[in-house]
């Protein structure tokens, strides 16, 4: 087996996935090290972000991108949820194809699109609605990121609720259980190791996700005032990472602290990711 | 349910449950089409008030058809069914409400992905789990034959128990509910030998309250249970008659036929 070209090729696989791991936190810690070193890690609850007078604090683009998170974690779990409820459970099979094909289809649109969706039809609509001045907020960048991730978590709670065999269902109306109760005692509680994975990996998108968050979101780089604003513009990891890396000249202290951005966001990402995997496994029969 | 304990806690024996008052069924003129394919055709039978009754067949006459009907999992059918005089499409509260009154175990066990003790009480309503639970899971398990076997471990997940074992589960979760009928489509066509016997006497002590309809494919099953025969065959009703005399004197030309393939079958 061990000279066998195909073990030959997965362990080199595995190899350069963890060279490229070790190589990119590397990176990440050795250029973000002049800014750790010379700030410190209270600069992650230092509240102002202003190159030009040497303030590097991370507090605003964390909180912005928490709440754009959150934003969108409570609007796509539950659409998600539901959208994969019905399919699953409701719809007739002609119709859950089509509904997971245009699915699929939403979760294929590169991330400009729905950036430029969002500035055509969202801002406008968040600029009427609340009076704003622009519409760009973390209410939209909220929202977005939730149209982005919808798909996920859609996908993943639609093929959880679909893997548990119809004698489950059936054995639960044989015991006298009503549509509601088969669902919260039975589909549910079973398809949830995989539901939950699936939230996770789309809060990992959410967490990444750069280029739709950095149109709509407005980069202020202050803290929302009170912090709770959600429809004041604001700043996240990703996008300040996205708008401010072509001005940073490299191995400046700017530099360094855009790094140190993309350092918290991976650590962020790792335990995401850490906890998704964290899981107890679907109890099979 | 707590009601039922006490008397037993009475009785000084927790090992016997009984289940609710025996109720009588009544088929007439049962037809089902699905996708354009005749199932069932008018067929008609009453189950007695207790003992039990084997619907025999060969695979395709329309059996398990008949036992979702009976449970309103199919709700398409024609005809009529009565349950204690009662028409079971008008049952009060609905068919959610029936189906505890019809317990239904099906061929393959099919257990929830938790406890042995859970599954037990699985279908129990919020009121209906009181603070002799306990007593009662024991006494459900107990009915099914199951109780020696987990007494030790209730708590261990229902996954660990063997396929025979999972089906004695399935049943005791089915006592759980009391109720009036049970229905069984063909409980041990997958288990061992021991199994089937714990099984059978399982149905055997529950038919004394209440009347069992077992389908089943195993002809000597059927024979040692003893019961009334039922015999359908291209989803319509051929021979019902004692187990003695549908063995040893069939009426019908089918039933022989069934017979005598059965027989050559049993012999290859």
């Amino acid at each position: 087996m061990l000279k066998s070209p195909l073990y030959l090729l997965l362990i080199s696989a595995c190899m350069v996935a963890l060279i490229s791991a070790t190589v990119l936190f590397w990176f990440l810690w050795d250029s973000s090290w002049p800014y750790w070193q010379a700030f410190g890690i209270s600069q992650l609850w230092a509240p102002e972000w202003y190159p030009y007078e040497s303030l590097y604090g991370l507090l605003p683009a964390i909180i912005g991108t928490a709440w754009a998170i959150f934003i969108a974690m409570i609007i796509a779990v539950p659409c998600g949820l539901a959208a994969a409820i019905v399919s699953s459970e409701i719809l007739p099979r002609f119709w859950q194809g089509w509904l997971r094909l245009m699915v699929e289809l939403l979760a294929g649109i590169p991330s400009v699109v729905y950036g430029l969706i969002a500035l055509w039809l969202l801002l406008p609509w968040l600029q009427n609605s609340f009076d704003l001045l622009t519409g760009h907020s973390l209410l939209a960048a909220g929202m977005i990121l939730s149209l982005m991730i919808l798909p996920t978590i859609m996908l993943m709670s639609y093929d959880a609720l679909r893997l548990i065999p119809i004698e489950q269902r059936e054995a639960g109306m044989s015991l006298g259980m009503d549509w509601n109760q088969c669902l919260l005692r039975i589909l549910l509680p079973q398809a949830w190791p995989s539901i939950r994975s699936g939230i996770l990996l789309a809060l990992g998108r959410a967490l990444g996700e750069t280029m739709a968050v950095m149109l709509v979101v407005g980069s202020m780089d202050r803290l929302p005032q009170p912090i709770y604003n959600i429809l004041e513009p604001a700043q996240t990891l990703t996008s300040r990472i996205g708008r401010e890396m072509g001005e940073a000249a490299f191995g400046s202290m700017h530099f360094s602290a855009l790094i140190a951005c993309g350092l918290v966001l991976a650590v962020m990402a790792i335990c995401l990711s850490l906890l998704a995997q964290h899981h107890k496994p679907a109890v099979t029969q | 349910m707590s009601q039922l304990l006490h008397d037993e806690q009475q009785q000084g024996n927790t090992q016997q449950t009984s289940c609710s008052a025996p109720s009588s069924i009544s088929l007439k003129e049962l037809s089902l089409e699905l996708s354009g394919t005749k199932i069932l055709k008018n067929v008609s039978f009453d189950l007695s008030s207790a003992g039990i009754n084997c619907l025999v067949g060969p695979s395709g006459a329309g059996k398990s058809s008949l036992l979702r009907c009976l449970t309103l999992l199919y709700d398409n059918w024609q005809g009529k069914i009565t349950m204690d005089g009662i028409a079971i499409q008008s049952w009060p509260k609905g068919a959610d409400a029936l189906r505890r009154h019809i317990g239904l175990i099906a061929q393959k066990p099919s257990i929830f992905p938790t406890s042995i003790y859970q599954n037990v009480i699985f279908g129990l309503s919020r009121q209906e789990r009181k603070q002799d639970q306990q007593k009662w899971v024991e006494a459900c398990l107990r009915k099914a034959a199951l109780w020696d076997e987990v007494c030790n471990r209730l708590f261990d997940p229902a996954s660990t128990l063997s396929i025979g074992q999972q089906q004695r589960l399935c049943i005791a979760r089915v006592i759980a509910l009391n109720p009036n009928v049970l229905l069984l489509d063909e409980p041990t066509s997958s288990l061992d030998p021991r199994s089937k016997q714990l099984i059978e006497a399982s149905l055997y002590d529950l038919a004394k309250n209440i009347p069992v309809l077992c389908v089943t494919h195993d002809l000597e099953q059927a024979q040692r249970l003893q019961g009334q025969m039922i015999f359908m065959c291209d989803g319509k009703l051929i021979e019902t008659a004692p187990t003695n005399d549908f063995f040893q004197s069939p009426k019908r030309l089918e039933t022989r036929e069934f017979l005598r393939w059965s027989v050559c079958n049993c012999d290859e």
